[in-house]
């Protein structure tokens, strides 16, 4: 895929409202995303021949929501998925077009993820769990249902091997909901947090307490793609797509024998070469953070601090704005929103544009970013961006 | 009482697994091509795809570490409501140290769980013929 280099890019982003009650569909909140994302681009909905989404079978179809634009698509697509899966779609949309299969596609992803099916559970059918998830037979009888609980078993045995502390773990909480005081769309906007009340809060499943785990909300996030060529008579500015990694695995999370290795050690070095920079050229950052954790054990692996001293890169305050890489600068899945990671890519396409110029939410001169995307220790994706 | 947890699920790749338990006996799956363990067990080896598998009996006295640890303060699944704190554990073990098995420490408050932590294994009958293999520390 070397030859894809800026040869692609991100030219409308658009979201819904942010709630924990929508009160309406997600077909609704798409469409919302999707119009919001043409604005944004100058694009006429015809302009668009290809929708693709991912769900965990709590959305809307990609035929749906083309059908309520009012147009016949050439291609539509949707996938089973979570994290990770924007950058996949992004990919493949990418080859769709380099194949000239198509011309200009929408990604979205729509979710009633607090009033509607919540990915923290409650309500599952127990059997249904010990099938549906890899080895489930060992880890549900056990009480193991929940992700937290999953990562948080990847989590303790990484902060013992390292020294990373409780504390480190606060340190990414704080960051990101600090941005989420600059950003009044942010679900936790106005819910500022400290490091003692960080400390005081009782945990849920340790070593996370509540604002270790990310939130759920309700809301849609859009984004369109096409090439560079057709970019240039876009209304926005775009951002060029350097390096792409769509989805590297490695063994499921669930064959617990190797809790050192995650998927984002794999990413790393080819979303690198493919973008031709180093990790300090990097100049902001969207880290998947569906737990704080992850995002301490991604900065390892994507190279922003070398194993061991994460965790005081971390407490020196480099992850804000003015640090070194200002990471999560809406608030992230920690207290901006979520929709399985897109609503950071919407994110990192903003900074790179410097749309927020003139506020202190624009972090200074950047140019590149970074954004992950992680469902777990089992699956990840990234991607590089460039003004 | 009626045991309110829920119960291993037995399937066509794990059932010599759960039947091994019920018989308080450790049964793993062992691959015939790259001789490694398997756990959990599947429908071929997950380290190199061999469908050459077999079973092999470690008897049922186990002993292991606590390789990594977690402590649950809310029933995230039913009947878990009066075991909170629950520690949820990898247990490496002691004679084959490339196996880890997910289980529960049992009688182990949050103060006392280390990494390291040598523990044994125990069969806890769940119904009357089943059982699941438990952790105590020695």
């Amino acid at each position: 895929m070397e030859s894809i280099k800026n040869r692609y890019a991100i030219v409308g982003v658009g979201e819904s409202e942010r709630s924990k009650n929508s009160g309406t569909t997600p077909l609704h909140l798409a469409l919302d995303a999707a119009r919001a994302a043409l604005n944004d681009a100058g694009l006429k909905a015809k302009d668009i021949d290809g929708f693709m989404s991912y769900s965990e079978n709590d959305s809307c179809t990609s035929h749906q929501l083309a059908t309520y634009l009012g147009v016949r698509p050439k291609y539509v697509k949707d996938i089973l998925g979570g994290g990770s899966s924007t950058e996949m779609l992004i990919a493949d949309a990418v080859g769709l077009i380099e194949s000239g299969q198509l011309n200009t596609v929408l990604i979205y992803r729509s979710m009633n993820g607090r009033s509607g099916v919540r990915m923290g559970g409650g309500g599952w059918n127990v059997n249904m769990l010990q099938t549906a998830i890899e080895g489930g037979s060992f880890i549900i009888p056990y009480g193991a249902g929940s992700p937290a609980q999953w990562f948080g078993l990847f989590a303790t045995r990484h902060m013992h091997e390292t020294g990373l502390t409780q504390e480190h773990l606060g340190h990414v909480c704080l960051a990101f909901y600090e941005h989420a005081q600059r950003n009044p769309k942010a679900y936790f906007h106005g819910k500022p947090l400290t490091m003692d009340e960080y400390l005081k809060t009782p945990y849920l499943s340790y070593p996370f307490k509540k604002h270790d785990f990310c939130l759920e909300s309700d809301e849609a996030n859009a984004i369109i793609v096409t090439s560079a060529e057709r970019a240039e008579g876009c209304k926005s500015r775009p951002v060029y797509i350097m390096g792409l990694s769509a989805r590297q695995c490695v063994s499921h999370a669930h064959y617990w024998n190797d809790l050192t290795e995650v998927a984002a050690d794999y990413v790393a070095p080819e979303v690198y070469k493919m973008a031709g920079v180093k990790p300090e050229d990097i100049d902001v950052a969207s880290i998947y953070d569906c737990y704080s954790w992850v995002v301490l054990r991604q900065l390892e692996a994507y190279g922003f601090a070398p194993r061991g001293e994460v965790g005081n890169f971390v407490a020196e305050g480099n992850l804000r704005i003015g640090g070194k890489l200002p990471s999560n600068t809406a608030g992230g899945m920690l207290s901006e929103g979520y929709t399985h990671g897109m609503n950071n890519v919407l994110e990192i396409v903003r900074q790179v544009r410097h749309e927020y110029k003139g506020t202190d939410r624009q972090v200074e001169n950047c140019e590149i970013g970074i954004c992950t995307g992680w469902a777990g220790p089992d699956m990840a994706g990234a991607m590089i961006l460039r003004n | 009482m009626e045991y309110q947890k829920p119960i291993p699920l037995k399937t066509q790749d794990n059932s010599p697994y759960w039947d091994g338990a019920d018989r308080h006996e450790l049964i793993l799956q062992k691959c015939n091509c790259c001789h490694q363990y398997s756990h959990p067990p599947g429908p071929s080896c997950a380290k190199c795809g061999s469908s050459e598998l077999s079973w092999e009996s470690q008897g049922s006295d186990i002993n292991g570490k606590v390789y990594s640890y977690i402590v649950s303060y809310r029933p995230f699944l039913p009947g878990f409501q009066d075991d909170l704190p629950l520690v949820i554990a990898i247990v490496e073990l002691d004679m084959l140290p490339q196996v880890k098995l997910i289980g529960n420490i049992l009688h182990c408050s949050p103060e006392e769980i280390e990494m390291g932590m040598p523990v044994k294994m125990v069969w806890k009958d769940i119904m009357d013929d089943r059982s699941i293999p438990q952790w105590i520390q020695v």
